[in-house]
């Protein structure tokens, strides 16, 4: 069973794992309230660039839906590496 | 300040308090899920995939991996969303003639006990994982080792609880608990209020800065793990890969650690210090996870670049097509981990309607189907379809103190 992908009007979020505003929305109203948790019910920003293109905009929706100032979303974490190592590069 | 009043509140939502919220959720009992900061945000958010039945010793964890298997292909269906249920196999790669034997006789106690695992040579490898390193001369195979997405079977074991009317409330533990006539009441860092008649511990790795309120100590710890992510590649095999490594240095700790002969203060390698094994599998959107690590580091969750470097090296020994492959993230989980391998199920000595259910350790995602199971039975006054005295509370002293 694959999760329904909406096309279309539909607007993709995150492109790398594409996931749509849509998506995002619901994980909110299912109760997340950080870029964090949304990363983990929906993988937006677990895609090639971790988060760089979609992060802000997430921010954007999480503030709207909550009815918060951008600055009261919570911060998220960052992990090594911030782009993409080969795994040759990383064993030396 | 606000008061809740539940049938059963449960602190900790992992994938065995997820798991237990959903179970008694559908038993129609009121239910409470309360974490401290999010849903997934202890292990069960931050470790590989796999329900893995070959690693275990014949007993009544290998039992009850057996019956969780069957419960996932019941959840499979039952789940409102996709959780990424999968049975692609599992092979562990065995590396010289020592660790075969070992192997062989590991293998022929565990189809004693009715699991059905092989030894496959090197040919039939290579039709599995056509990529895998030219010196493996072996492998185990087992056809039933299968995987779920964590996260997603938290995610629908939350949703289907909420449509049976659970409360999840986030960011928020209890400060103090105090037994009621009947029942418990949790007074919340919020100031909030909640009265349960039953009270489920499923805190994991903390589990005790929950018990410890009730003056009652488990000894549980965390034992941390290290992953790496790469990018989404294609497939390089069919099955789900270790090493046998380490369950040979699980089985038999004296042949893991080789030393040359008369050497009498073996130092450690840095790969003994990091408690490396080799597990790698690739997830549903074609990422690999590269894991892992087995440290006791106290609560620490960061990665660092020695073990980085480790698991990067290993990962290249067995499969050296990857080193060509990018990895985009790591992450690092803690284990709850036990003296004795066994999980914390059962009540409180002490504190009558106070369970607990923590201490899965390296199983925690595999078991959790399962745990649901039989902490509902107990919490509901039913018996359990398994023998819980291995898993007592109280099997290391300790009585609560209130
Ligand atoms: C690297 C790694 C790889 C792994 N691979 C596998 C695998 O392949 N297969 C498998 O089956 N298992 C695996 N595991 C083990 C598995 O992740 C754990 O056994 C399992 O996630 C434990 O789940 P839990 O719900 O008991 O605990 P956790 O997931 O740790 O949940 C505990 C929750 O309690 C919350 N909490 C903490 N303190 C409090 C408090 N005071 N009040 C309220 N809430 C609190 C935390 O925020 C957390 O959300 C792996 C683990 C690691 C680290």
């Amino acid at each position: 069973m694959d999760k329904d992908r909406a096309v279309g009007d539909e607007k993709y979020i995150c492109r790398c794992e594409e996931v749509t505003e849509a998506e995002i929305r619901e994980a909110i109203k299912a109760g997340a309230r950080s870029v964090v948790e949304i990363k983990r019910w929906t993988r937006a920003g677990m895609g090639i660039c971790q988060g760089r293109s979609c992060r802000r905009l997430v921010e954007r929706i999480l503030a709207d839906e909550l009815k918060l100032k951008p600055e009261e979303i919570e911060l998220s974490s960052f992990r090594q590496p911030v782009r993409p190592v080969s795994i040759k590069a990383m064993d030396e | 300040m606000t008061e809740h009043r539940c049938d059963v509140a449960i602190l900790g939502a992992g994938v065995n308090g997820c798991s237990i919220a959903y179970e008694l959720s559908k038993r129609g009992k009121k239910v409470i899920l309360i974490d401290k900061v999010v849903l997934g945000a202890g292990a069960s958010g931050s470790c590989d995939d796999m329900i893995l039945l070959q690693s275990k010793k014949p007993g009544i964890l290998l039992e009850m991996a057996f019956k969780s298997l069957d419960l996932f292909e019941g959840l499979k269906t039952e789940l409102l969303s996709d959780i990424e249920f999968e049975t692609r196999g599992g092979t562990i790669l065995i590396e010289d003639e020592e660790h075969l034997s070992i192997m062989e006789e590991f293998v022929a106690s565990q189809n004693r006990y009715g699991l059905e695992v092989e030894i496959i040579d090197r040919k039939r490898l290579v039709e599995l994982q056509p990529l895998v390193a030219e010196d493996i001369i072996a492998s185990t195979y087992s056809a039933r080792d299968s995987q779920v997405n964590p996260m997603l079977l938290m995610k629908a074991f939350l949703l289907g609880a909420k449509q049976k009317g659970l409360r999840y409330i986030s960011r928020t533990t209890p400060v103090a608990i105090e037994q009621l006539a009947s029942g418990w009441k949790l007074l919340l860092d919020t100031g909030d209020v909640v009265e349960a008649e039953v009270l489920v511990n499923a805190a994991g790795a903390w589990a005790n800065d929950i018990t410890k309120l009730v003056d009652f100590q488990v000894p549980i710890t965390p034992r941390k793990g290290q992953v790496i992510v790469t990018e989404a590649i294609p497939p390089l095999g069919e099955t789900n890969v270790w090493s046998a490594q380490y369950i040979v240095s699980k089985l038999k700790p004296q042949e893991a650690v080789k030393t040359s002969a008369g050497e009498s203060a073996p130092t450690q390698t840095p790969a003994e210090r990091f408690g490396l094994g080799f597990a790698f599998t690739g997830t549903h959107n074609g990422n690999y996870l590269i894991g892992s690590t087995r440290e006791n580091r106290g609560f620490d969750k960061s990665t660092d670049p020695e073990a980085i470097a480790l698991l990067s090296a290993q990962v290249e020994r067995f499969f050296p097509v990857m080193s060509k492959i990018n990895f985009i993230r790591t992450f690092a989980g803690l284990r709850p981990s036990t003296p004795d391998g066994m999980p914390f199920l059962g009540e409180i000595p002490g504190a009558p309607g106070f369970f607990i259910a923590a201490g899965h350790e390296g199983d925690g995602i595999a078991l959790s189907p399962i745990t649901g199971l039989v902490m509902a039975d107990l919490v509901t006054g039913k018996k359990p379809i398994f023998p819980m005295e291995a898993f007592e509370p109280g099997r290391f002293g300790g009585k609560a103190g209130l």
